[in-house]
């Protein structure tokens, strides 16, 4: 997730798609690296290799190389391990 | 990833686009919606309409969340982002949504302290970076974002932020179908239901399209080979006189969708007696507010204000483009006065909005030379 347009103002979660996705209703595929069980929160990353930390309240317990499913920081869905970034 | 490739396989498209024009019938116009803003998206980045027969139209629906915001709700945002000691933050497309004078980021360039954030955790994460200010999040979307604010909010009771509050403009996609079913100007045929807000409330929530309005719908996901499947189940469903829901993500949507969701949800939110949609009108019970329980954190009990409700520009035709009623070639500054870079209506704000799926893939030029 990184600012895009010339006016930096533009947030997007794929690259060259100019699709902005945190402001839409898409949620994305991101594999899980490391879980914080006592926060509630695990460090995920994208297809294009970005980090980011999700909130894994809402779904089944995971472990480090599942996949879910997120939006705005938030995990809504698990994924098959097929279904994410290696 | 596996599936990605799997649903982009041209020549499974090219199979099922044959299976589609098998099953229409010549002769009749099928109209069918997306209702989510991600199809949009997706029809118009991978063509997926160059491969239906002349006979089925993909019509657009209200589903994108920056484009089904009111101008006076925007008002009343940057009232609150004007307000003395405050730090504004919303989503980055948010921002360049006009009000009736000027958007966020005018309020920001005249001073204002407005942050772009990727979620509301970012926006918490602020608040607790700057415990001598009052941290907003202006809360927008379905209920795929509404969980994420929901979370934070729980978040921030459990750990004690006095500062952050939220202005939710959240709302739900049931009640804008039943009133798109309900207007007299509308004839569809079928739905391609939202993805992902149904990873959160499941495809049980959309019996009533069958049950009482006789249309089918299909829940799709968001891959080409995911939409396409989707037209073909609803002109299926057509062609052998059934309607009813049926799920084509089933490999993330569940039937009742997502319980720990939908429970928070319950927990942090309630019903708004009505919620104006830009173009729509006022809905009711559409809109999510934070409930008595969380009280504390509703920046519209917070702060005064303004609460005018704002006509949209004369010009700008984003009502009818919501409505599926044009197409956004249709309207009169569609390209010329409103583009993305300089927006009069919301639809060529945000990516998903049909306006801006337009322009972006140059359906604007392609569609006025077959007009």
């Amino acid at each position: 997730m990184r600012p895009a347009n010339d006016q930096g103002m533009r947030c997007e979660t794929e690259h060259d798609s100019g699709h902005c996705i945190t402001c839409g209703d898409e949620a994305v595929a991101l594999r899980v690296l490391r879980v914080d069980e006592e926060r509630g929160l695990a460090l995920c990353q994208d297809a294009s290799g970005e980090r980011t930390t999700i909130e894994i309240a809402l779904i089944p317990p995971v472990a480090a190389g599942d996949g879910l499913l997120a939006h705005a920081g938030t995990a809504i869905a698990p994924l098959s391990r097929d279904e994410v970034p290696a | 990833m596996k599936y990605v490739d799997e649903f982009r396989d041209p020549e499974l498209g090219r199979l099922l686009a044959g299976e589609i024009v098998n099953l229409v019938e010549p002769g009749r116009h099928y109209k069918l919606m997306e209702v989510c803003g991600g199809h949009t998206h997706s029809i118009y980045k991978f063509g997926i309409d160059d491969l239906l027969p002349e006979n089925v139209e993909l019509v657009h629906g209200p589903g994108c969340p920056v484009c089904v915001i009111p101008m006076g709700r925007v008002d009343d945002g940057i009232a609150i982002a004007h307000e003395p000691n405050v730090i504004f933050t919303c989503f980055g497309d948010m921002m360049r949504i006009p009000g009736s004078d000027g958007s966020l980021l005018d309020a920001k360039a005249k001073g204002a302290d407005i942050r772009m954030v990727y979620s509301p955790l970012d926006a918490l994460r602020i608040a607790k970076e700057n415990p001598d200010r009052d941290v907003v999040f202006f809360a927008i979307g379905f209920e795929t974002t509404a969980p994420s604010t929901a979370l934070t909010l729980k978040r921030a009771r459990m750990e004690g932020i006095e500062n952050f509050f939220c202005m939710s403009n959240h709302v739900t996609i049931v009640p804008p179908l039943r009133a798109l079913l309900d207007s007299p100007d509308m004839r569809l045929d079928g739905f391609i239901g939202p993805g992902h807000v149904s990873t959160v409330v499941g495809a049980r929530p959309f019996e009533f399209i069958p049950s009482e309005y006789e249309k089918p719908i299909v829940v799709a996901g968001f891959e080409p080979l995911d939409v396409l499947q989707a037209v073909e189940m609803i002109l299926r469903q057509l062609s052998e006189d059934r309607c009813e829901v049926e799920n084509q993500y089933k490999r993330v949507v569940l039937y009742d969708g997502n319980a720990r969701a939908l429970e928070v949800l319950a927990e942090v939110f309630e019903l708004r007696p009505h919620f104006e949609w830009r173009g729509l009108g006022f809905i009711s019970q559409s809109g999510l507010k934070i409930s008595e329980a969380y009280a504390e954190f509703d920046a519209e009990l917070k702060y005064s204000v303004p609460g005018i409700r704002v006509a949209d520009p004369k010009a700008c035709q984003c009502g009818e483009v919501l409505k599926g009623v044009i197409k956004p070639f249709e309207c009169k500054v569609f390209g010329t006065a409103c583009t993305p870079e300089r927006p009069i209506g919301t639809c060529m704000v945000s990516s998903e909005g049909a306006c801006a799926a337009y322009y972006n893939y140059g359906r604007f030029a392609r569609e006025r030379e077959v007009v």
